[in-house]
């Protein structure tokens, strides 16, 4: 039965590796030409941290520490972004519009359509960390050195996964209409209500370990030789077992119905 | 017995994809029931029928994207999930949206890069005739030129298997005769082609094979010629006094109804000798209208039912 495909050309490892490449590539190209899309994810992280962090950086009258503290922050902010729009949104209006019927009809190799906006994610995230990276040594007065700022930006490329794990599963379970919502609440507590850029108090404090970037801000802190609480262990463990779970329900919506 | 042995293997082997007893419903709806299909090396298999005949479940399970309920589906002898299987495939599906921000030659270059030895992106827009879009973004096309440019994805891969399903609905006639040339051309080249439409003639400028689906079952295969005479019938409408056992005795009569109003409506191959025995078994036959059977009267008389 299986002598009919025995000739013809076989797709070689290297055309594999390309086809991954490349559709990466052209989801990279394709966000890039949306603005709705790409200015706010590319832009908001700097103007913020140039506003909050820079412009309104008390006048030398700053907390020890402090313009640090705003750095790690804004960068945690701008590094969840591309991961939890890219897949929240793109996800749902995809599975929406019948582009992912399509893609699974076509040979595309096991994983393309995540691995391509994986890839997309660290590329945006990475160009958001160069800004920031240049703002913050420029004006921002961060006092890290070059190699707590590489065990940062390290410690943040891991910071992509869980936001596209969390993108995923708001892509996967939300309607079309209201991902961008669902996405931007998450986003908005993830940036305000975890600690990134100020001490928080009663209640909000007590609950602050529900909010994943507050994992990654301790892990942050930790790679900047900063004060952290909690183990650094546990805030890693936190993050993994969050984007499993997360990959994981979402991958069983989307093998259900496409 | 040793002889049908060997043929179903050999057809079972040659067979590109093949539904066998396939059932698969949603919900209370019954999609196929029961259907035996199979697209052969180097034909161009046309599936006619009705809206929800089943036309696009059908290919849809050939591509994977359903399981069937019931059946055996098979894609060049495999699982239609496996990637070698499916990367001799080209598809363009009836609905789909593809990505606003990329132009036609971008969502080209991103879809060949799945298959093993496609064509370049230059030949494709050549092939498929796209030449004028292909530095457009997708969002900024006419409904005719993203079918046009849909068709360019489906055949970039070189594919030996290519389903086109409704490929040229809401194309003006420049851009439906463009694809047709270019189907014919990759026929000739060997490719096989399962082309699904509403279009009989569409049917008759392309296939070497029809199937006719109906209420998710084959209710007729053969050869375009067949299918032609089939659809060649005339039908006649009269008001008459004329009973219809009468006119269902005529020998040339194929099909007759009567409606409640008196309305006598008759099918056949040949309308002038049916319209003499009218006129002089009944001559005060009024209302008297001749037509070519459409194809949903062929439907209809092949099904016994009402096509939409």
């Amino acid at each position: 039965m299986t002598a009919i495909l025995d000739t013809g050309p076989k797709m070689t490892a290297g055309r594999v590796l390309g086809a991954y490449l490349s559709d990466a590539r052209y989801e990279s190209l394709r966000l890039l030409r949306t603005p709705a899309f790409s200015i706010p994810i590319l832009a908001m992280p700097i103007l913020f941290y140039t506003f909050f962090g820079v412009l309104l950086n008390g006048g030398g009258h700053r907390p020890p520490g402090f313009s640090d503290m705003m750095f790690v922050g804004w960068t945690v902010y701008g590094v969840m972004g591309p991961g939890l729009f890219g897949f929240g949104i793109l996800v749902a209006v995809e599975r929406n519009m019948g582009l992912l019927t399509f893609k699974r009809a076509l040979p595309m190799p096991t994983g393309g359509y995540l691995a391509a906006k994986l890839i997309m994610a660290y590329l945006f995230a990475l160009v958001v960390m160069a800004m920031l990276v240049t703002a913050g040594l420029t004006m921002g007065h961060v006092t890290l050195s070059p190699m707590q700022l590489l065990t940062v930006a390290a410690t943040m490329s891991l910071g992509v996964i869980p936001a596209c794990a969390i993108g995923l599963f708001i892509g996967a379970w939300a309607p079309a209409s209201s991902a961008s919502a669902f996405a931007n609440i998450v986003y908005l507590g993830m940036a305000f209500l975890s600690g990134l850029f100020f001490p928080l108090s009663g209640f909000l404090h007590d609950i602050r370990a529900i909010w994943p970037t507050y994992h990654l801000v301790q892990l942050a802190h930790a790679a900047a030789g900063m004060p952290t609480e909690g183990s650094m262990v546990g805030h890693a463990g936190v993050l993994a077992a969050l984007s499993a779970v997360l990959i994981l329900l979402a991958s069983r919506k989307l093998a259900r119905r496409g | 017995m040793a002889d049908d042995g060997s043929h179903v293997a050999r057809l079972a082997q040659d067979a590109l994809a093949r539904l066998s007893g396939v059932k698969k419903r949603y919900g209370a709806t019954v999609a196929l029931d029961g259907l035996d299909l199979e697209v052969r090396p180097g034909e161009l298999l046309a599936v006619l029928g009705p809206n929800g005949a089943g036309k696009t479940t059908a290919i849809a399970l050939m591509l994977g994207l359903q399981v069937p309920d019931a059946g055996q589906v098979t894609l060049f002898g495999r699982s239609p999930h496996d990637l070698t299987a499916r990367r001799n495939v080209g598809v363009m599906m009836q609905e789909v949206a593809l990505p606003d921000a990329l132009t036609v030659r971008d969502l080209i270059g991103q879809t060949s890069a799945y298959y093993p030895a496609p064509l370049t992106p230059a030949e494709t827009i050549a092939l498929a005739g796209v030449e004028k879009i292909a530095r457009r973004p997708y969002a900024k096309l006419s409904g005719g030129q993203k079918r046009q440019a849909q068709f360019a994805l489906a055949i970039c891969g070189r594919p030996r298997l290519l389903f086109l399903d409704e490929p040229t609905t809401g194309l003006d006639i420049n851009a439906r005769e463009t694809m047709w040339a270019c189907v014919r051309n990759l026929v000739a080249a060997g490719t096989s082609v399962v082309l699904t439409t509403h279009y009989i003639e569409e049917a008759e400028a392309l296939a070497d094979r029809v199937v006719v689906m109906a209420k998710g079952r084959e209710v007729a295969q053969g050869t375009v010629g067949e299918m032609r005479a089939l659809v060649a019938r005339k039908r006649i409408d009269c008001a008459t006094s004329l009973s219809l056992a009468k006119a269902l005795a005529w020998p040339e009569v194929s099909a007759a109804s009567l409606s409640a109003a008196g309305q006598l409506s008759i099918t056949t191959a040949d309308a002038e000798a049916v319209v003499r025995r009218l006129l002089a078994a009944d001559p005060e036959l009024k209302d008297l209208e001749v037509r070519r059977a459409g194809l949903s009267e062929a439907f209809a008389e092949l099904t016994q039912e009402p096509a939409e």
